[in-house]
């Protein structure tokens, strides 16, 4: 369970301490076992909030707590599983070296994580560059390669900052068929993207995010409401387009 | 504990895959095997020749590591978000510092330790080459206290390279700071005894030394460290000595790192 109050985030960038308001008042409540998706442009605050959560960026104001933990206990993140944006793993490493690393991290035993690595690295496509360095690799298999990593200790809670991005087609409904099979173990998944339909198809929330304020939330039913305004357009685009096109005008 | 250890054993891991670290090492046995053919031109002080060289070149190889190796694990590390691979595991911030700084301990042990055997390799065929009649002054323990004592500084230049990984957003700007760090640890000794002998034709005004007081409490004084060329000379290196530098650096390694947690508890990693 993920719960977020009041969440404040000002940056202050270059010499000037130019302030940058990232996040203002945001509250969100994911339960448990739930898939959350949230939508916005580039620039919304998406990908600060998923950081705020695993406490690699410090919000100004507002509380967060993760199945009853502050995200700066260490004990939350043992449940924890991130894909940052962009991710970067170590070039001079193989991705079993790092599925390694994050055994040693969780206390797992060594013959279990001998185990569990090849059945994580089929889940994602890569069984057959397990002890390949990773500067070998091209974006989209270091992309399968970090979700291999969030996903190896199977997490409670699954936070994904744009897991599409860079991927095929197949990756893509790889993606998404992971956060499925994932959530019906009764997992939590919250992710972000600015793709419309890769959250449309599997989320049981969707909260639309714009200028660092969730400007709402709303279900795959309260969607099939909305008559869209272009012929051809999906509901929650015409609803993306109302909500953050209208903030856009004032 | 459990995150020190896994931390570390990955720098290191990481560190030794580096390609710098087989170019240093190549470069500087290359370097000591010229050195043995060369010192044969110096007849009597051919053993001192062969020592003075090829410690410099153990203190270099080390030295190689804070610039080029410790930047790249820390500051890069930082810089393109690969952290983000440590830290979104249950390991603190502190915990995470103090693992690549073990990890670059070990890998700076390491090098200088097989470098120490270029040095005993040398030696070797310097007596093999000249015969044994110019190295009866050779002291190995005289030269392993020293060895050790310029792996302390390269520690202690390392814990410099965690500091500024930490309060620097650029890791050339680290290693910018971390060379004057050096230079400043090097050079601090002499100027303080130059501002002691009082020179009649020159004033030194006194802000100049309060600051070099100040800098002189709070750089570490690696000149100390250096005792290489009594090593080199056979002279004996007293166990005190050693015993004191070594917990100077120690003591000078944790409030580096203390300070470096401090930083960077308080930074974004957006
Ligand atoms: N390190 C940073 N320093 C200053 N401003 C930042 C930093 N990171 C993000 N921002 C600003 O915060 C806002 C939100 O960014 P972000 O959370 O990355 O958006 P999103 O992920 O939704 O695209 C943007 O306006 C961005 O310019
Ligand atoms: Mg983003």
């Amino acid at each position: 369970m993920i719960q977020v109050s009041q969440l404040q985030k000002t940056y202050m960038s270059g010499v000037r301490r130019k302030p940058t308001n990232a996040l203002v008042h945001v509250s969100l409540h994911v339960e448990c076992g739930e898939i959350f998706g949230i939508i916005g442009p580039n620039g919304a605050g998406k990908s600060t909030l998923l950081k705020s959560l695993l406490s690699l960026v410090r919000p100004n104001s507002g509380t967060i707590k993760l199945n009853g933990f502050f995200p700066s206990d260490l004990r939350c993140r043992q449940s924890l599983g991130y894909l940052p944006e962009n991710p970067c793993l170590y070039d001079n490493l193989s991705v079993n070296d790092h599925l390694i690393f994050i055994a040693r991290t969780a206390n797992l035993k060594n013959p279990l994580a001998q185990q569990r690595i090849p059945e994580v690295l089929a889940m994602v496509g890569l069984d057959h560059v397990r002890h390949k360095q990773i500067r070998t690799f091209s974006k989209g298999m270091v992309q399968r390669a970090a979700l291999a990593c969030a996903l190896f200790t199977q997490p409670e809670i699954l936070i994904l900052d744009e897991p599409m991005s860079g991927l095929d087609p197949l990756g893509r409904k790889m993606v998404t068929d992971i956060i499925r099979a994932y959530n019906d173990q009764g997992n939590t998944v919250l992710f972000c993207s600015h793709v419309l339909t890769d959250v449309e198809r599997i989320c049981d929330r969707i909260a639309i995010m714009d200028r660092g304020q969730l400007a709402l939330t709303i279900t795959p039913q309260e969607l099939l409401d909305i008559t869209p305004d272009v012929r051809g357009e999906s509901p929650l685009e015409t609803l993306f387009v109302r909500t953050v096109g209208a903030g856009g005008q004032q | 504990m459990r995150g020190v250890y896994a931390v570390a054993l990955l720098s290191f891991k990481e560190g030794l895959r580096h390609r710098v670290l087989y170019g240093v090492l190549l470069a500087a046995l290359l370097l000591m095997g010229c050195t043995v053919l060369v010192s044969g031109f110096f007849l009597r002080d051919i053993s001192k020749v062969i020592l003075d060289f090829c410690m410099a070149t153990v203190t270099l190889g080390g030295l190689t590591i804070p610039f080029f190796l410790a930047i790249h694990l820390l500051a890069k590390d930082i810089e393109r978000r690969t952290i983000f691979t440590l830290l979104t595991r249950p390991i603190s911030r502190g915990q995470y510092l103090i693992g690549k700084f073990f990890g670059l301990f070990l890998i700076t042990g390491l090098i200088m330790l097989l470098l120490t055997g270029g040095v005993w390799l040398c030696l070797w065929g310097g007596e093999f080459l000249f015969g044994s009649r110019f190295f009866v002054t050779v002291s190995w323990v005289s030269i392993v206290a020293a060895l050790f004592l310029s792996w302390l500084s390269v520690l202690i230049l390392n814990a410099f390279v965690v500091l500024w990984s930490t309060v620097t957003t650029s890791s050339f700007l680290a290693t910018l700071l971390t060379l004057f760090s050096y230079v400043i640890g090097h050079s601090i000794d002499d100027v303080v005894r130059f501002l002691q002998v009082e020179v009649t034709m020159i004033k030194i005004s006194d802000s100049i030394r309060m600051t070099v007081d100040v800098v002189k409490y709070l750089f570490p004084n690696l000149a100390a460290f250096d005792l290489k060329s009594a090593a080199a000379h056979g002279l004996s290196i007293p166990f005190t000595d050693v015993l004191i530098l070594t917990t100077y650096a120690t003591a000078y390694i944790v409030v580096l790192l203390v300070l470096s947690t401090l930083f960077f508890n308080r930074r974004d990693l957006a």
